[in-house]
């Protein structure tokens, strides 16, 4: 059985309970032999990354918790420092892993302890898998998590088909990674009145995506994948064309008058 | 893990405690904080007659078998043993007691050091002082501060007013009155609309027929709402006070199909979290001109509820006529009049008017921007205008706020928000012969005098008091108007005839206390320049010889106490011995044992047993902790309140927490103002008229000369001081060609007001603090790119951000989060004074304006007022180096801040 993390990223609200529960667990406590202290600053076992999308009044931040350690890759890499494990959990010993830092070069999620000689990351909390009597069987990410966002099992009670993840041997997947967005608000500068069912048809290489104007004028093409677009606004015969790409960067587009 | 000890604590940074958490220890020191599955103790069919439900269609929405905690109180270890710990007491270097100008060094205060003394020391300067001042002055020359407001959350051991509590013992005080902060725009303005409203008092609407406690407001929202209005907060913030479990709250509306706008110059972490919601950007402060544009759009296309407003409200026709321009001003507040001044577009305003009057709305308020601004008495009624006109008390017409927020109702409640039980000594919203308004201690101070209408208490006062005049010091004449005549509402409330209430006046104004100046600051709250306004005057207030002694009591090394002469360390709620649960923006409320988490760090005390220590001295200890123990205390708290219907004393003890069970009768009450919607006449409101007042002829009768705050609100921009106004601060007056940005200072994600900010594992987020090129971590200053373009700012740099109240030091953060023309600098950075009237720490309240809300009202302002940034230069940074070497060599670590060593000498 292996064990896997499961996000939800729609549910999430970027509160990081989650880098918390990490830090609160392994600052300034040492779980020998699965974990030495993690350093109070500067190490992310696991880290909320965030980025914001956008511009004008079309604004968004995308928040993905990351779990760098728990990789496969790692396991192909460097047996040898590795907990054995049935579960799959990736267990980085401290004492066998004594001045490795060439792992914690390789991989992100595994960072160097100058002080103590060794590569730190996550240990899926295994301390607290392993220990019958411990109050909490799940790794403090999961059990942080206000919105159940995080999810921590074996591999069988998830629904994985599609399911996607930031490399191929990583034991955390998530539903939906986060694409590319062009929004805008679209009116009518005669009227000056925001207009509403208004289609909105982008079309690029990868693909022909469509969207209506919604009773604020907006549409959102939302998750669709990076591309140049010629995305089109239509209605009652008026009609309106406009080159965007999202190859670098979402686009909140300025308002888009529609004559 | 058999080694662990475990307890149960209420961890939140207001006083109405948290979702509770398990805190692991072993040897005394914290392990760990964790949420608490409930089911550890008790099975889901004990929890379940506990267990509140929202039901909409087929979804339903429940609390949740597992606490949700906000955030800090799962990061609470870092604070708890912070660097920034105050573990002895301190004393400022070049202080000396006696109150000698020579010896006290005022000037010096925020610039000279601290060294560790013995608390015997301490309670000796405790008590020379208080009794040298009170021969020299008498006891009313002693100002406590900090009775009440955001602090941790304890109960016996109180986080404010046990100072109040010795010196009530000791002959009198004079007390600070917390103004009505996160409220403000309500309490000034849309009190005298629909009535005091929640807690008899705070301008939130409430029904005076429920003891003013707003019920079912949030179940009635998600039954009958289709859109929801957010204005003036943050959700994802706000909840942070104690718990996280609105963010679930959002979602289940989400499933449900809601709709969400949101109306803020900063797109806010509500805003860019949930995929639904659609942000408008506004230019702060302009909320009112948005609102008039809405109500010009439904009266011109008749989309508010006319027979309503014919029924429930008076003096409607005034405001439709400013509104159409049919008045003297003759000015139509249409759509395009308000986009010049909003920066919201045409359509866009029109599109808001008309989805807010075709989808059922209700309306979500917490405590930041125009509601917190220059004469915030504007928006607060112009908000509160848009509910009336849309049958305020329909179903699904509400307004939500953090009083509101509370979902079911226990058999027990004795409110919305209050605990099941109280332990609390401290006197918090007792009156006191002689008070000064939290807003007004740095005038008080430097002039000797101060005048005010109303308490301006936050709570349980009536709007009528503001027509009432204050001063400082109290004035044979003011202390008469206070103590009032007898009347038979008062005498039957004090169990006296009227004979007997006017002879005790009478007795009392024959021997009136010898009021006096302020001497002696006593803080339990030291954080006054930072949470309120003008900062900065505020700190030039406390470095002149009038006050002879500034004692704080406080558990960090911040703020206020930086300016202290006298610093008294304090426990946190984890080290306590206490019995604290939570009642308020919790997921469910509880009752909870709180006994020691675990060691005390340092020599700390709680406030409460600082009082009893230092009424030792004078012999009064007795009267502070009448003779108990903690347990007895807990038994006692326990006794006197209603958890013995439901649980025993030993059962409680054996549990550690418990949940009062849901009311089968609760659906009796009223879902928020139903009740005066359904029945204005049976229900009526606590106006004048027992109706929603447009026009307020009380206003107009008190203040027929005030020429800002009118008796409807009005489109208000202020103007000169010499023509009567107490602000110009927008981008239609003369200071503004000096300083053309808005600031947006509302509270931050990472912090609650001034709480957290040296969380190291927070500080550590790209959005908590900007790494300047020094390796300093400043405060962020949120800048639109457009602006920083204009002023050549890049992400990264030092930014001096001033007006003509002083200068902020910050870190460029470009983002298209904020509207161009405004900045975002989140107020409660910690102080880190360069010199007077510049700080490095980016302490956003040292620069707002020192005049309140108006000259008739005196809560404070401190968002949406102008400011100017600029790229600090190299030289310039190298100059202030040269002129204050002092404060650039003080002890300073990136991952806390500033900390207990930058002040403290060996």
């Amino acid at each position: 059985m292996s064990k896997v993390f499961y996000i939800d990223l729609q549910k999430c609200t970027g509160c990081r309970n989650c880098q918390i529960a990490c830090k609160d667990e392994f600052c300034g406590n040492s779980w020998l032999p699965y974990a030495a202290e993690q350093p109070e600053i500067g190490q992310f076992w696991m880290e909320l990354t965030e980025k914001e999308r956008g511009a004008g009044s079309h604004v968004r931040v995308s928040y993905v918790p990351v779990i760098g350690a728990q990789t496969q890759a790692i396991a192909a890499y460097a047996p040898e420092v590795l907990m054995e494990r049935e579960d799959g959990l990736i267990v980085i010993e401290p004492d066998k892993a004594k001045g490795r830092r060439d792992i914690a070069e390789k991989f992100a999620g595994v960072f160097w302890n100058e002080e103590l000689g060794i590569p730190q990351g996550c240990c899926g909390c295994a301390h607290l898998v392993d220990d019958e009597e411990s109050p909490i069987r799940t790794p403090r990410c999961v059990d942080n998590c206000p919105v159940e966002a995080i999810l921590f099992g074996d591999e069988s009670e998830f629904d994985l088909a599609g399911a996607e993840r930031l490399d191929p041997q990583s034991s955390v997947y998530y539903k939906e990674l986060p694409q590319t967005f062009i929004a805008a608000t679209v009116f009518d500068p005669d009227a000056m009145e925001i207009v509403e069912g208004a289609v909105v048809t982008a079309k690029g290489a990868s693909g022909t995506f469509t969207a209506t104007t919604d009773r604020w004028g907006d549409f959102w093409l939302k998750e669709i994948p990076a591309d140049d677009y010629a995305v089109t606004i239509e209605k009652d015969g008026k009609k309106k064309t406009v080159q965007v790409s999202t190859k670098d960067e979402d686009q909140g587009l300025p308002d888009i008058a529609l004559v | 893990m058999s080694e662990l000890k475990t307890t149960v604590q209420s961890i939140a940074c207001g006083g109405t405690g948290g979702d509770l958490t398990y805190v692991d220890s072993k040897d005394g020191k914290i392990v760990r904080i964790r949420p608490v599955h409930y089911t550890d103790v008790y099975t889901e069919a004990e929890l379940e007659p506990s267990l509140w439900t929202i039901k909409v269609g087929d979804k339903e929405f429940r609390p949740g078998l597992k606490s949700q905690p906000n955030c800090f109180a799962l990061a609470y270890k870092n604070r708890i043993y912070s660097k920034n710990r105050v573990a002895y007491p301190l004393k400022r270097v070049d202080w000396e007691p006696g109150g000698d100008p020579e010896k006290i060094n005022a000037a010096n205060r925020g610039k000279s050091k601290f060294k560790r003394i013995s608390w015997d020391e301490a309670l000796d300067i405790m008590e020379s002082e208080i009794r040298r001042v009170i021969e020299s002055y008498g006891p009313y020359s002693v100002l406590t501060i900090g009775e009440d407001g955001h602090r941790e959350s304890k109960n016996l051991h109180a986080g404010g007013g046990m100072h109040s509590t010795l010196m009530s013992k000791l002959g009198g005080y004079t007390r600070e009155v917390r103004t009505p902060d996160s409220v403000e725009g309500w309490y000034w303005g849309a009190k005298h609309f629909w009535g005091s409203g929640c807690n008899k008092g705070l301008g939130m609407p409430a029904p005076p027929q429920t003891g003013y406690n707003p019920w079912h407001v949030l179940r009635d929202i998600s039954e009958h709402s289709e859109m929801i209005a957010f204005a003036a907060g943050d959700w994802e913030l706000t909840q942070n006070y104690a718990s996280q479990m609105w963010s679930r709250l959002i979602k289940f509306w989400e499933e449900c199909g809601k709709e969400f706008v949101i109306i803020d110059p900063f797109c806010n972490y509500t805003a860019v979290c949930h995929d639904t919601m659609k942000w408008i950007p506004i230019l702060p402060n302009t909320d009112a001109a948005l609102d008039f544009a809405v109500m010009y759009v439904w009266i011109t296309e008749g989309l508010y509820d006319k027979e309503y407003v014919e029924t429930h409200s008076i003096g409607f026709e005034k405001v439709r006529a400013y509104v159409l321009g049919e008045d003297e001003e003759g000015v139509p507040k249409t759509p395009a009049w308000a986009a010049e001044r909003t920066g919201i577009p045409e359509y866009t305003i029109k599109a808001y008017a008309r989805n807010r009057a075709n989808l059922t709305t209700a309306s979500v308020h917490f405590s930041s921007g125009a509601i917190k601004g220059p004469y915030s008495f504007e928006p607060g009624r112009t908000h509160a205008y848009l509910l009336g006109m849309q049958g305020l008390g329909k179903p699904g017409v509400q307004q939500a706020y953090m009083n509101a927020s509370l979902i079911g109702k226990e058999t027990i409640a004795r409110s919305t928000s209050a605990p099941f039980s109280m332990a609390n000594q401290c006197r918090m919203f007792y009156p006191s012969e002689q008070k000064i308004p939290r807003t007004m201690i740095a005038e008080a101070l430097l002039k000797g005098h101060a005048e005010w209408y109303g308490s301006p208490a936050i709570v349980y006062v009536e709007t009528s008091e503001q027509f009432q005049k204050n001063t400082y010091p109290t004035t044979a004449e003011s202390y008469a108007t206070a103590l009032g005549t007898a009347s038979p509402e008062m005498a039957r409330a004090q169990g006296k005839s009227v004979e007997e209430l006017q002879a005790a006046i009478d007795y009392k104004l024959e021997h009136m206390p010898k009021f006096s100046k302020v001497h002696m600051l006593w803080s339990e709250k030291p954080c006054n320049m930072n949470c309120w306004d003008g900062g900065f005057r505020f700190q030039d207030a406390i470095r002149t010889n009038e006050v002879e002694f500034f004692v704080t009591n406080h558990q960090w090394l911040e703020n206020d106490s930086l300016f202290a002469d006298l610093i008294l360390p304090v426990t946190t709620c984890v080290e306590d011995d206490d019995m604290m649960g939570g009642s308020m923006v919790v997921s469910l409320r509880s009752s909870a044992i709180t006994p020691p988490g675990c060691d005390k760090v340092g020599e700390s005390k709680s406030d409460f047993e600082i009082a009893c220590a230092i009424g030792e001295r004078f012999g009064v200890r007795d009267q502070i902790d009448m003779g108990m123990s903690y347990e007895e205390w807990r038994q006692f708290e326990f006794d006197n309140s209603r958890l013995g219907e439901e649980i025993t004393w030993e059962q409680l003890n054996e549990n550690g927490f418990y949940f009062p069970k849901q009311d089968p009768d609760q659906d009796a009450l009223p879902a928020g103002m139903y009740g005066f919607y359904s029945d204005p006449e049976a229900n009526p409101l606590d106006t004048p008229s027992g109706k929603l007042e447009f026009w307020s002829e009380a206003l107009a009768a008190n203040f027929p000369d005030d020429i800002e705050r009118k008796p409807m609100a009005m489109w208000t921009v202020g103007g000169p001081e010499s023509e009567g106004w107490s602000h110009d601060e927008t981008l239609w007056g003369e200071r503004c060609k000096d300083y053309p940005l808005l600031m947006v200072a509302n509270p931050g994600r990472w912090r609650v007001h001034v709480q957290g900010d040296d969380i190291k594992w927070f500080r550590e987020f790209e959005t908590m603090k900007v790494e300047g090129p020094d390796g300093y971590k400043y405060e962020p200053i949120w800048i639109n790119p457009v602006d920083a373009g204009k002023r050549g700012i890049k992400a990264g740099d030092i930014v001096k951000l001033y007006n003509d109240r002083g200068t902020l030091l910050l870190g460029a953060r470009l983002s298209e989060r904020v509207i161009p023309g405004a900045v975002v600098v989140n107020k409660g950075s910690r102080v880190d004074p360069i010199a007077p009237h510049i700080d490095r720490g980016g302490a956003a309240n040292l620069i707002s304006p020192e005049n309140q809300v108006s000259k008739n009202c005196r809560g404070f302002a401190v968002s949406g007022y102008l400011v100017e940034a600029a790229k600090m230069e190299q030289a310039e940074m190298d100059q202030l180096k040269k002129d204050y070497p002092e404060a650039f060599e003080r002890d300073y670590d990136p991952a806390t801040g500033v900390n207990y060593k930058s002040w403290v000498v060996d």
